[in-house]
């Protein structure tokens, strides 16, 4: 077969044109130490952040490993990934680094860190692909939020109990199939009669704009990385339809 | 199992859309890689007509009806029709049943009346989600095997998108840990397929029903789908075309199971899969638009025997419902194939279909017919076990990327192949060692059970 060597009449790589160079991650702290254990979080090395965290919790309170190395480390991360030199993946590994070292220093408080607020998150009945959620629950958790996680295939009964047991502050849906998106309208009408005005973001798959914005309560979420910006509105005391002209126009 | 030993094409060269080595007859007479290329067209309900199995079976009766009438009016000769399981189909296999009966109805009256050649394929859902319940003995497992029985009453073919591994694969593909991804496609998923397809196939005995394939879409199309276009930052496209590669280990169970194909279209996986068996192979490109965004619109026409789109919800267009619409479009796709097959044109067209996107992506560039083949023939020549194999498939496709200067990487591309290459190279030889290796790491997975796959 002949192979052609001039593409540019077929195809165009965007990607090529556009690309973002490497990027240094920005130094985040004077002390030694702290920048390792921020080092170690914005690299993803979860081995390496534990050792590292245990040195630096020799002499510092948890609570300034927590603030001065993981958070800021944190936002490095997050910089990273908005300015495109990231990808999901190191995002994912540094949010597991993360929660690794607060288990550390919260061992060392001998209490659990004060999480944010709290979030409900599920997949819809009858729908087993669950990795847009999951991808939820590990940004969310690195943020600061507690993550109540429901799972795939979760009844509508079950997701309005939790809700009615945990009050969260904001629950996420996520569906693949559009046969089965159709228990948020559902999910939606029941905690509302409950009272329970609880910004409901959806998304995944075919969920869309159109569907997700037809029903009271309801917030397209078009990627899951917006899931963290969308809590944090919800803990400012943002309501559903604020947060639904905000994110969905 | 017999791991294969040999390749069934002595070439790409020799592969070409339209003719498998092995052609298939349904039981409704319908020849398939048999010397023409055939439309198979894929609709889905619409939110809420899941709400009854009467609502269900008016949307499916509609949208099948469309694509058949459909080509009765614009003159396309043959037709398969297929359906995947929405949830409901499955869960109760009375509903898919009742929606196989019915098709193969509408299509034995559209042959009656108008000779029109036409099969129906039935794709149960594999509801058994790895991380919540054992994948071998679960209400859900019987569920999935009732529907096969059920469906394979009526329906010319079966398949199924098979979820073994899933749950390692979901954990590392967010990773980026391709030691994991081929502990879940090759070890995992190659287990759990030879599991199921065993029973499968005996269920299609049992009713003349054809075994068609299965496919990694739960895997290697999420790798796919989150690569994305040449804007996306989920995951890296080198890492999805690796994964494509070592699917080629664990799609090819079935057809060592005794599948017999048209291999599930879905199964971007397939060129390689025909390569080696020599079976019919149903692929999706530029017609799955309605479903996903691709790369490979074109190339994976190159060796089809079946046309396909991925599925489409039933709504109504200017020119018709979207079930007659892509039957129409699907239909005219292949007549040109077919004209190139008469006017003898078919390499020459086969070549334009390659070349559209062989160097637009690495995705597309290992599925074009030749590094397809060199893929398969890794496979086979290391076939001491589903995971030596899929490591093979992998490092060749790795090599044969990094090997051709026209295939472009950005930097973060290259890197990450380069990393990955590394990585693979460092894994054991041995399967035993491989799979100790992973289940230490992976024993804190959220519900991952080793047992399921008799691990």
């Amino acid at each position: 077969m002949k192979f052609i060597t001039e593409t540019s009449g077929i195809f165009t790589r965007y990607d090529i044109n556009v690309e973002v160079g490497r990027k240094e991650p920005r130094k985040i702290s004077e002390d030694e130490l702290l920048q390792k254990v921020a080092d170690c979080l914005i690299s993803g090395d979860e081995e390496e952040m534990e050792t590292t965290i245990r040195q630096a919790l020799r002499d510092r309170e948890p609570m300034e490993v927590i603030n001065k190395g993981l958070l800021r480390g944190m936002r490095e991360v997050s910089r990273l990934w908005d300015e495109g030199v990231y990808f999901l993946p190191q995002v994912i590994l540094s949010s597991d680094a993360m929660i690794a070292g607060i288990a550390l220093c919260e061992k060392k408080m001998g209490k659990t860190m004060e999480k944010k607020g709290r979030v409900i998150t599920h997949t819809a009945e009858g729908d087993i692909h669950d990795i847009g959620q999951v991808i939820v629950n590990a940004l969310l958790s690195a943020a600061g939020f507690e993550v109540i996680n429901l799972g795939a295939d979760v009844p509508v009964d079950v997701l309005v109990e939790a809700c009615k047991v945990h009050k969260p502050l904001m629950v996420t849906g996520t569906a693949l199939m559009t046969t089965t998106m159709t228990a948020f309208p559902k999910i939606a009408m029941r905690l509302k009669r409950l009272g329970l005005e609880i910004p409901f973001v959806c998304g995944g798959g075919a969920v869309n704009e159109e569907y997700v914005t037809s029903f009271d309560l309801g917030i397209w979420g078009k990627e899951a990385s917006q899931a963290v910006g969308m809590a944090e509105d919800a803990l400012n005391g943002l309501g559903w339809m604020e947060m639904r002209a905000k994110w969905n126009g | 199992m017999k791991l294969t030993n040999s390749m069934a094409y002595e070439s790409a060269e020799e592969m070409i859309f339209g003719t498998a080595k092995k052609p298939v007859r349904t039981k409704r007479g319908v020849e398939i890689g048999a010397g023409l290329v055939l439309p198979e067209i894929i609709t889905h309900p619409r939110p809420d007509s899941e709400r009854t199995i009467k609502s269900l079976l008016r949307e499916f009766e509609r949208a099948n009806g469309d694509a058949l009438e459909r080509c009765v009016l614009v003159g396309h000769p043959a037709i398969i029709v297929e359906n995947e399981h929405v949830f409901q189909m499955t869960h109760n296999s009375e509903w898919g049943m009742e929606i196989a009966a019915q098709t193969g109805r509408q299509i034995e009256e559209y042959h009656e009346k108008y000779g029109l050649e036409a099969a129906y394929r039935s794709t149960v859902a594999d509801i058994r989600k790895p991380d919540m319940m054992d994948m071998r003995n679960s209400d859900r497992t019987l569920e999935v095997l009732e529907s096969f029985d059920a469906c394979a009453k009526f329906a010319d073919i079966v398949s199924i998108e098979s979820m073994g591994g899933k749950e390692i694969f979901d954990y590392c593909i967010i990773r980026n840990d391709i030691s994991g991804l081929l502990f879940a496609q090759a070890v995992l998923g190659g287990r759990d397929m030879e599991w199921l397809w065993t029973r499968i196939v005996d269920i299609t005995h049992k009713n003349g029903c054809l075994p068609g394939g299965d496919t990694d879409c739960a895997r290697a199309n999420t790798a796919m789908f989150m690569a994305g276009g040449f804007l996306s930052k989920n995951i890296s496209h080198s890492l999805a075309a690796l994964c494509r590669a070592i699917s080629v280990s664990r799609t090819l169970v079935a057809f060592e199971c005794g599948a017999v194909g048209p291999g599930k279209n879905c199964a971007y996986e397939n060129p390689a899969i025909k390569a080696i068996t020599g079976v019919p192979i149903s692929t999706e490109g530029k017609t799955s638009a309605c479903a996903h965004m691709g790369l490979c619109g074109n190339v994976m026409a190159a060796v089809c025997d079946l046309w396909s789109n991925e599925a489409v919800e039933y709504h109504n267009m200017f020119g018709g419902s979207t079930s007659a619409v892509f039957t129409e479009i699907l239909g005219y796709d292949v007549a040109a194939m077919n004209t190139a097959i008469a006017l003898g044109y078919e390499k020459e067209f086969q070549s334009c279909l390659v070349n559209s996107d062989r160097y637009r992506d690495q995705q597309s560039f290992i599925l074009c017919p030749d590094i397809a083949w060199a893929i398969g023939k890794a496979v086979v020549e290391n076939n001491q076990s589903l995971y030596s194999r899929a490591r093979a498939a992998a490092i060749k496709c790795g090599e044969l990327m990094m090997g051709e200067p026209r295939l472009r990487f950005t930097s973060f591309e290259k890197e990450s192949l380069f990393d990955y290459m590394k990585e693979l190279a460092s894994l054991p030889e041995d399967e035993g060692d491989f799979i100790d290796m992973c289940l230490k790491k992976y024993e804190k997975v959220k519900g991952f059970r080793p047992a399921s796959y008799g691990l």
